[in-house]
């Protein structure tokens, strides 16, 4: 087995605190759950299994506790019982997007429900299409709006799209630190004008 | 290709900008050693970027060699050497992609527009020639890719359809690199979704030019701008923000597969690329509009 040191990133005289947080950050880099959409899904468990054991073999030298790891995933599209797709779903399970995506296609407009475009929204979520999958879950949306399962896909879908997981975010200051001084200023003198409205004050000479 | 792949120079090491930079003038020397001297003025951020992710997936042995520019024998310059072919492959991918280029415009433009593009063919088939004999591969993706581009804006395809194209040629390109199996698998989702934030990003810094020339684009149909010829300013910010958000879901994927590589060597510089330069080169073009079009032979120290 290779170095568990070497697969946490962190030298072997480093403190139980340091291997822990080395641990965490990696378990969040790699964690299955934002691979559930993934065709790199496979990949992701993989590294998550050799950070998961190089952790436990260090605590294990340690002994410094135990440590449970994150297990399971979630996948968007799973079984679902009324549904009129259980081959398709079960298809783009096993990640067979093509054949999933010819058996979607051959279904007449006409028999196009809800499901057909959310599932649909998921063969070209996968491939990489988002724009069009983002188009396909707003219309299932539309068509069946209580359903968790769509609004969920289509939450995910938009929400990537606000560069808060990649790209660039327009609203948020990138090249100085979050908060700079203008922004200490403003928000005491809010802090000040909240006080007095209740009868304190927080800065007396204004 | 379109020089959109680079780092944001503010957030290297100066240690890694020098490497970076010393990089990129070995692949200028590497165009004008295979390919000859004009040859290097097909030199870009995007081929360095390809070589440098070559260097760092396997291990290879790099030696730094103080030498004299290529172009301009009055400067110094630092070259950071490798065995093996990553550079030789990068310059053939450099001469490949713009022998492509140059055959496009000559179909898509006029006579005397495309004059420049028709003078420059011959010695560039010439050259592309040589590449594609050394590197079938190479060829054979690159011109699968203009011929899909050329067939998806001909039907007027959606953003999805035109970004296949660039996408799948990255996503094949990066594959071909990866050792293991499942390796492949990250390399290849990477590519695609680096490939579709390039074209993405061209098509979004063309938009307002491509409306005044009545050109294909396909964020016009998408955007509902069919018909207009210019855009008011709070029309130009919805379509700018729009544009910023279709980036935006595409580099989420691509960060989610570059996580899952493992690189040596450049890995720092590449993380840098993919997580601050391009969301930079974003708030340059959208944000800030610094629309200096790439008419120029970019140098290292142009970097922001």
């Amino acid at each position: 087995m290779t170095d568990p040191y070497k697969v946490l990133g962190v030298s072997p005289s480093a403190t139980d605190e340091e291997v822990k947080d080395a641990y965490r950050a990696l378990a969040k880099k790699y964690h299955p759950d934002q691979y559930a959409d993934s065709p790199l899904k496979d990949l992701a468990d993989e590294k998550m299994k050799e950070i998961n054991e190089a952790y436990d073999t260090i605590t294990a030298q340690r002994k410094a506790g135990g440590n449970r790891g994150y297990t399971g995933a979630y996948n968007n599209v799973g079984r679902s019982g009324s549904s009129g797709f259980n081959d398709v779903r079960s298809l783009i399970m096993s990640g067979r997007i093509a054949d999933a995506e010819q058996i979607l296609n051959g279904v007449p407009p006409e028999r196009r429900n809800a499901e057909w475009y959310f599932l649909k929204g998921s063969v070209l979520y996968r491939r990489g299409w988002l724009e069009e999958a983002k188009d396909h879950f707003s219309r299932a949306c539309q068509m069946d709006p209580g359903n968790p399962e769509y609004s969920a896909a289509l939450n995910q879908a938009m929400n990537q799209g606000s560069g808060f997981y990649g790209g660039y975010r327009p609203n948020a200051n990138m090249n100085a630190g979050s908060c700079n001084s203008c922004d200490v200023c403003s928000s005491l003198i809010c802090a000040d004008c909240c006080c007095e409205c209740m009868g304190g004050d927080l800065i007396p000479c204004c | 290709m379109f020089g959109y792949v680079r780092p944001f120079k503010s957030e290297l090491l100066v240690r890694q900008y020098d490497q970076y930079k010393a990089a990129y003038c070995q692949l200028c020397r590497a165009l004008w050693k295979h390919y000859g001297r004009l040859s290097t003025f097909t030199l870009s951020y995007d081929c360095t970027f390809y070589a440098l992710l070559m260097l760092s997936l396997r291990e290879s042995k790099l030696s730094l060699r103080r030498g004299r520019c290529v172009m301009n024998p009055l400067k110094r310059c630092d070259f950071l050497e490798s065995d093996g072919e990553a550079y030789h492959k990068a310059a053939a991918l450099s001469v490949l992609l713009t022998y492509h280029k140059l055959r496009d415009d000559l179909a898509d433009d006029g006579f005397w527009k495309s004059l420049g593009s028709r003078l420059l063919l011959p010695l560039a088939s010439r050259k592309a020639k040589r590449a594609a004999e050394e590197y079938p591969f190479l060829a054979q993706e690159a011109r699968k890719a203009m011929e899909g581009q050329r067939e998806a804006e001909a039907a007027g395809g959606g953003v999805d359809a035109c970004a296949e194209p660039t996408a799948a040629l990255l996503g094949a390109l990066f594959k071909e690199l990866a050792c293991r199996e499942l390796e492949g698998a990250a390399l290849e989702r990477f590519g695609y979704f680096l490939g579709r934030w390039v074209y993405l990003m061209d098509a979004a810094d063309d938009l307002a030019e491509d409306l005044k020339n009545h050109a294909f684009n396909p964020f016009i149909s998408r955007l509902g701008l069919e018909g207009k010829e210019t855009l008011s300013p709070q029309e130009r910010k919805a379509a700018d923000e729009a544009c910023n958000q279709a980036l935006n879901a595409t580099a989420a994927q691509m960060v989610l597969a570059f996580n899952l590589l493992d690189l040596q060597g450049f890995g720092p510089i590449l993380e840098n690329v993919v997580l601050k330069g391009l969301p930079e080169i974003q708030r340059e073009i959208l944000f800030l509009h610094v629309r200096e079009k790439r008419r120029k032979r970019p140098e290292p120290q142009d970097l922001r």
